[in-house]
């Protein structure tokens, strides 16, 4: 009952500061953009001023699945980015400013304050994901052919557990620091360095997170569920499950007051 | 029974320790002041009491309360900068903070206005808090303290950072809390101790240095003195009142005589018997009893 | 020569399907402004927001969500 009055509180704020509406406006913005002028890429061309004479360039033919993983790569870039920058302050803002003191001055579990924070976040990221996708699908329907709404839903499932990750990190690091600012540039340095790490030792760390964008594509040519992606989605969920339990841990450990 | 029992409380930053092995209890149904100046420990104390920093040694035991039970059931407090979700509305955030703890929604929706009504912010309820005033935003302060039925009442300086009027506000709402709670708040002046608490605790670097209720202490640190006014001719009296048999010293500035006495009540007597007799043109005569200002630096350099 | 090559190309989009994200491009818009206006302060003058919200297309109302809305 406890976690459902902080959840609710949540929602409530999200809605009232507009994330509700602009995060995932933002998301079918980013989402469609490649597949809208991917179409148009020879007028494009055209319009600005056409190819250099002689140049042997053809344009490629977009496939489906092509299309569908642009969305993917945009939402990977600027999309983490901004589910980053509208966690950053979920928790390290409330201590800044010290309205966490109120709360947690009263009998509020640390587990369910953490935890309703971490849902509220993910439900909203996970919602954006879905609408953006889902418009992504719409347009490759429209202008590239056919793509099942059985694959769209397996994308967006497993993309939905990197985007977790994200918020997870997000989260964990909210419990660790009191500047947004910090959060947000450690939750992007540690994406950066584990995707460095899964570079480098890519034959060892097959299974790496990082990994999940690159499935979903070969599961995308395949039409099979490669069993890589699933052991990149289980190395997901443990490490998800980990960052809440830790933040917990800490959040718990720690003195508020500092 | 006392309602609280601290322990040998202690905590340590960094080694340095900003609350050394306190010790005190009190009963229920009083208002206490911990008084003490700036970095003395108070909020320190307080934040130790309410959960929210853990002691490095030392316990804090509320009466009925069972072993590793969560103590902030039973308190509810009002740290010194109070911040609410500017984005709620006082009503809001009362129903919150009691949902928090654990009331029903009919619960805490009773008890919201029943408490809106007590802090005088009825009209207000339905306006963000963002618009409210210092003074409103205290009094919502002390609302969502006490929405849960706490034992105790814990105030961190509840009116130092108040204008005069919010600091009125909030004094008088405490006199009509008190009547009906236990309360323990925290100032650095004096007269706002001086003119709601029942007991003191003087909190000096950490230690307490001197507790006890307002007569007591009052009685203790007792340097009565006799203040005299006289339409002229002061040098006149001023040797006469020097030679009365319980009077210590007797000094005089521009318009007054200061007088000390062994006893003030005995000299009170001799000077009021000669100024009767010789018809001393007396304008005034006043005892001033000892300010907490004198307690408490006597207590301090003890 | 641009302008007539850009004419050449409103012609021949289908505004069926560059509609939709037009319009979600114009709600952002609209919400930004009409939070803008009825938000008391920002972090910055205001002003200044209006001016990136409108000419900044996208980024724009992003940055001011992120960013100049103040929370406090």
């Amino acid at each position: 009952m406890q976690w459902m009055t902080l959840f609710k509180k949540e929602l409530l704020e999200n809605i009232r500061n507009l994330k509700w509406i602009w995060v995932p406006l933002v998301m079918i913005l980013i989402a469609t953009m490649d597949p809208v002028s991917s179409y148009y890429l020879p007028q494009i061309i055209d319009a600005v001023g056409g190819m250099p004479e002689g140049t042997e360039f053809q344009l490629p033919d977009f496939t489906p699945s092509d299309v569908v993983m642009m969305s993917l790569s945009q939402i990977s870039s600027i999309g983490v980015l901004i589910i980053v920058l509208m966690s950053m302050g979920t928790i390290a803002g409330e201590r800044k400013s010290g309205v966490s003191e109120l709360v947690l001055v009263k009998p509020v579990s640390y587990t369910n304050y953490i935890t309703a924070k971490w849902a509220a976040v993910l439900l909203l990221t996970l919602t954006a994901l879905a609408l953006g996708m889902l418009s992504s699908w719409y347009y490759v329907n429209l202008l590239f052919g056919e793509l099942s709404f059985g694959t769209l839903l397996q994308i967006i499932f497993f993309y939905g557990l990197w985007l977790a990750l994200v918020v997870s990190l997000s989260i964990f690091y909210n419990t660790l620091l009191k500047i947004p600012g910090l959060v947000a540039f450690l939750t992007i340095a540690t994406i950066l360095v584990m995707k460095l790490i899964t570079t480098i030792f890519s034959h060892l760390l097959e299974w790496s997170p990082n990994n999940i964008s690159g499935y979903i594509n070969q599961m995308l040519v395949s039409g099979s569920v490669p069993s890589e992606l699933t052991g990149a989605a289980m190395v997901t969920i443990v490490m998800i499950i980990l960052l809440v339990a830790s933040s917990i841990y800490m959040f718990k450990s720690k003195e508020m007051a500092n | 029974m006392a309602l609280l029992t601290v322990n040998n409380l202690t905590k340590n930053y960094d080694g340095k320790s900003a609350v050394n092995e306190i010790n005190f209890q009190f009963q229920p149904g009083k208002c206490i002041a911990l008084i003490g100046p700036n970095g003395a420990g108070k909020t320190t104390t307080l934040r130790m009491l309410s959960g929210l920093i853990k002691p490095t040694s030392g316990s804090v035991t509320f009466s009925g309360m069972k072993q590793n039970d969560d103590i902030r059931k039973y308190i509810g407090y009002l740290p010194q900068y109070p911040v609410f979700y500017a984005w709620m509305t006082g009503k809001e955030f009362l129903v919150y903070v009691g949902r928090l703890a654990h009331l029903s929604k009919e619960e805490a929706n009773k008890r919201t206005e029943i408490l809106l009504e007590r802090v005088g912010l009825t009209e207000a309820k339905n306006r963000r808090i963002g618009k409210y005033s210092g003074g409103m935003k205290q009094r919502l302060g002390i609302a969502q303290a006490m929405i849960h039925h706490p034992k105790l009442l814990m105030l961190d300086e509840p009116v130092s950072s108040l204008d005069p009027l919010g600091r009125r506000e909030v004094l008088t709402l405490m006199e009509e809390l008190k009547e009906d709670m236990t309360i323990l708040f925290s100032t650095h002046i004096l007269g706002d101790a001086d003119e709601v608490s029942d007991e003191l605790l003087l909190l000096h670097e950490g230690q307490i240095v001197e507790s006890g209720s307002m007569e007591e202490l009052r009685h203790k640190y007792q340097t009565a003195k006799i203040e005299l006014g006289f339409q002229d001719n002061l040098a006149n009296y001023h040797t006469k009142i020097g030679n009365l048999p319980s009077v210590v010293t007797c000094s005089m500035d521009r318009n007054t005589i200061h007088v000390t006495a062994t006893d003030i009540l005995s000299a009170r007597k001799e000077i009021l018997a000669a100024a009767s007799q010789e018809e001393w043109p007396l304008t005034s005569f006043a005892i001033n009893r000892a300010s907490l200002e004198d307690m408490f630096m006597k207590a301090v350099s003890n | 020569m641009e302008e007539v090559a850009l004419i050449d190309i409103f012609s021949e989009i289908n505004w069926a399907i560059i509609a939709p994200i037009i319009v979600i491009q114009g709600i952002l818009l609209i919400v930004s402004l009409i939070d803008l206006v009825r938000i008391e302060k920002t972090n910055g003058p205001k002003w200044l927001w209006f001016i990136i919200v409108i000419f900044i297309n996208i980024i724009g109302p992003i940055i001011y969500f992120i960013f100049g809305r103040r929370q406090d």
